[in-house]
């Protein structure tokens, strides 16, 4: 995969370049500002800009601003994941704003489980989502008074918060070992719960999840 | 005793000469000024009437020293207005103008007085003292005069002189006790008043606070930005070379099982370091207060909370971080405490700011009520606004609704 990273920090800039490079990608551009970003964007057309929320001269959430920049700029959008040490739900919304898909957030965390954190590159890079669960844990407190989603059974649950962090069908019967047909099921059953179309389709069924959450 | 009288002897004479220097300012100033209030001559004159008073003021503190054990301070403020007319305004204001204008019109009469009293006694005691010495130089058809009785024989010469000086002491305490008086009275008028005094101590109290509060918030922020910057990129750097190692050593086979599952225990030792430090930093100062602004931070904080609730934000622009900090807490404190016990189903907020320079928080919920006021949630909010000279109430009567209504002074 090419990408473009945008990262202040001199020791983080170099791990992830270390490490994406170690796992077989291509680093086309590292800077260390928002505008930087912007011009490697332009010039290289990565397949996907690995962003750190802050970055000078602010350090509030430039990184942001940029990532959404970028994606105002070109079309279709260039996927995005924005990195943070910290998340929270009002940015995630800001991201997933657009309604093109193919933005991640996520917490600086992840990058140390290389697997899940390249699975989330390659899933953002093809148009679909990435969002840290503790995005997801936020989103899911503010609809603690929410009727529908108290309809759903607790497997119910743990299959929505799956895929409100955007992992596919099979990625879910991985990690709550059950058998695909199963989260097919589960799947469609909260979703009539919900009042959302069923699709077959993962990234526009995400999308649809996270437009309810985020409403 | 002898030095000390000397001294206020020599203040008392130098009195008048000053007394005079005071009637002419006074008097020349006053007209002066009286005169070209009506053009706009009229600042300047004051200006040099009060330039030319202060001067004989400092003149009089020093006069004052001869007889005083400390030095009267100076009530002047150390920094006046640029403008004529701004400075003629603070001088008008400022009491010291008037006290020292009390002192330089009182000060001819008093300080004549004084000194008349002063040589007078001491001339007739010195007079009487010498009297065998110039006895002989009354005029012979005087020596009836009644005044020359006590000078007629040597015996009565000797009777006065003795008497003269029994009494010297007793002058010579007069002489020192008008100085006394007189430069007590000068320190009463020309040193800063109470007032004065404790306004200028409520101001730098004030001051040097409001300073402490703001290197509070500016130190907390920087500790934020020094974890992120250092602690938390470092842990995660950590991080991701074990997770390299750990990619590296699923290469060997099987052999290398042991050591990857020490790597995976360290990364996860890793990552609960990292969750502790987030909520750490949360707690002292949010990320997002610093980037999106009081209004910003409470939109994220009401979307995460359980209960609705509506906000009522209204702020004209961004306030000094300390404020920012000290409602976002303040908010969410009381947020939390009504979730935690008032059985609420809806919160509302209210964040105004008014054009007094007040900034009111509200705090509102449908619960039942019977909040105690001095439970220990309620006391932190408390100490938390008081610090910064705010006000917090809090009406909770049983059944509810429960209200925090917080008062906090900002600059606009």
């Amino acid at each position: 995969m090419r990408l473009v990273i945008a990262e202040d920090l001199l020791l983080l800039r170099e791990g992830l370049i270390r490490l994406l490079t170690a796992t077989g990608h291509d680093v086309l551009a590292a800077v260390d500002s928002g505008p930087d970003l912007i011009a490697a964007v332009d010039t290289h057309r990565p397949d996907l800009a690995l962003i750190d929320v802050r970055l000078p001269p602010g350090f509030r959430d430039e990184g942001l601003r940029a990532a959404i920049e970028i994606r105002a700029r070109h079309t279709p959008p260039p996927p995005v994941i924005i990195l943070s040490q910290y998340v929270e739900r009002t940015y995630a919304a800001e991201l997933l704003a657009d309604g093109h898909g193919g933005v991640g957030y996520l917490l600086k965390d992840r990058v140390t489980d290389i697997d899940a954190f390249l699975d989330a590159l390659e899933r953002v890079a093809a148009g679909g989502t990435a969002l840290d669960p503790e995005v997801v844990a936020q989103i899911f407190a503010r609809h603690s008074q929410d009727d529908r989603l108290a309809r759903l059974t607790p497997r119910e649950h743990e299959v929505l918060a799956l895929m409100a962090q955007g992992l596919s069908n099979s990625a879910i019967a991985e990690r709550l070992v059950l058998a695909p047909v199963s989260v097919e099921k589960h799947i469609s059953n909260l979703l009539a719960k919900l009042d959302l179309p069923p699709t077959s389709d993962t990234h526009r069924r995400v999308q649809a999840v996270l437009t309810y959450l985020n409403a | 005793m002898v030095q000390r009288t000397v001294r206020s002897l020599h203040y008392l004479l130098l009195g008048p000469v000053a007394g005079v220097g005071a009637l002419v300012t006074v008097v020349a100033g006053v007209t002066g000024c009286a005169l070209l209030a009506v053009t706009h001559l009229g600042a300047p004159a004051f200006l040099a009437t009060t330039s030319t008073a202060r001067r004989l003021a400092g003149l009089e503190r020093r006069r004052a020293a001869l007889v005083l054990p400390a030095r009267i301070p100076t009530p002047y403020p150390a920094a006046e207005a640029a403008a004529v007319s701004a400075r003629a305004r603070q001088r008008a204001a400022h009491p010291a103008t008037w006290r020292d204008t009390a002192w330089l019109t009182i000060l001819f009469p008093l300080t004549v007085v004084c000194a008349v009293l002063a040589v007078v006694v001491l001339a007739v005691d010195l007079a009487a003292l010498t009297a065998p010495a110039w006895a002989w130089a009354l005029p012979p058809g005087r020596r009836g005069d009644p005044g020359f009785m006590t000078l007629t024989t040597p015996g009565r010469q000797a009777v006065t002189a003795l008497a003269a000086l029994f009494l010297l002491p007793g002058a010579a305490w007069l002489v020192r006790a008008l100085a006394a008086g007189q430069a007590r009275l000068a320190a009463g008028l020309l040193k800063p008043g109470r007032t004065q005094r404790l306004t200028e101590r409520t101001d730098h109290l004030a001051r040097t606070r409001s300073r402490a509060i703001d290197a509070q918030a500016a130190e907390l922020r920087r500790i934020e930005r020094d974890l992120h910057d250092g602690a938390q990129a470092r842990i995660v750097a950590l991080g991701m070379t074990l997770a390299l190692a750990e990619r590296r050593l699923k290469a060997l086979g099987p052999a290398a099982d042991q050591a990857r599952a020490d790597l995976t225990a360290a990364r996860a030792d890793v990552n609960a370091a990292l969750d502790e430090l987030r909520h750490l930093v949360r707690g002292i100062h949010p990320p997002i207060l610093t980037d999106r602004g009081l209004d910003g931070a409470l939109t994220a904080l009401f979307a995460d909370h359980p209960l609705p609730v509506s906000p009522d934000i209204r702020l004209p622009r961004r306030l000094a971080p300390a404020l920012e900090a000290a409602a976002y807490f303040l908010i969410a404190e009381a947020l939390t405490n009504i979730t935690k016990h008032a059985h609420a189903t809806t919160a509302a907020v209210t964040v105004r700011t008014r054009p007094d320079g007040t900034l009111t928080v509200t705090v509102t919920d449908d619960g039942h009520g019977g909040a105690d006021p001095d439970g220990s949630g309620l006391m932190g909010l408390r100490r938390r606004v008081e610090a910064l000279d705010g006000t917090l109430t809090l009406t909770s009567p049983t059944g509810g609704p429960t209200t925090v209504h917080a008062e906090i002074p900002c600059a606009l």
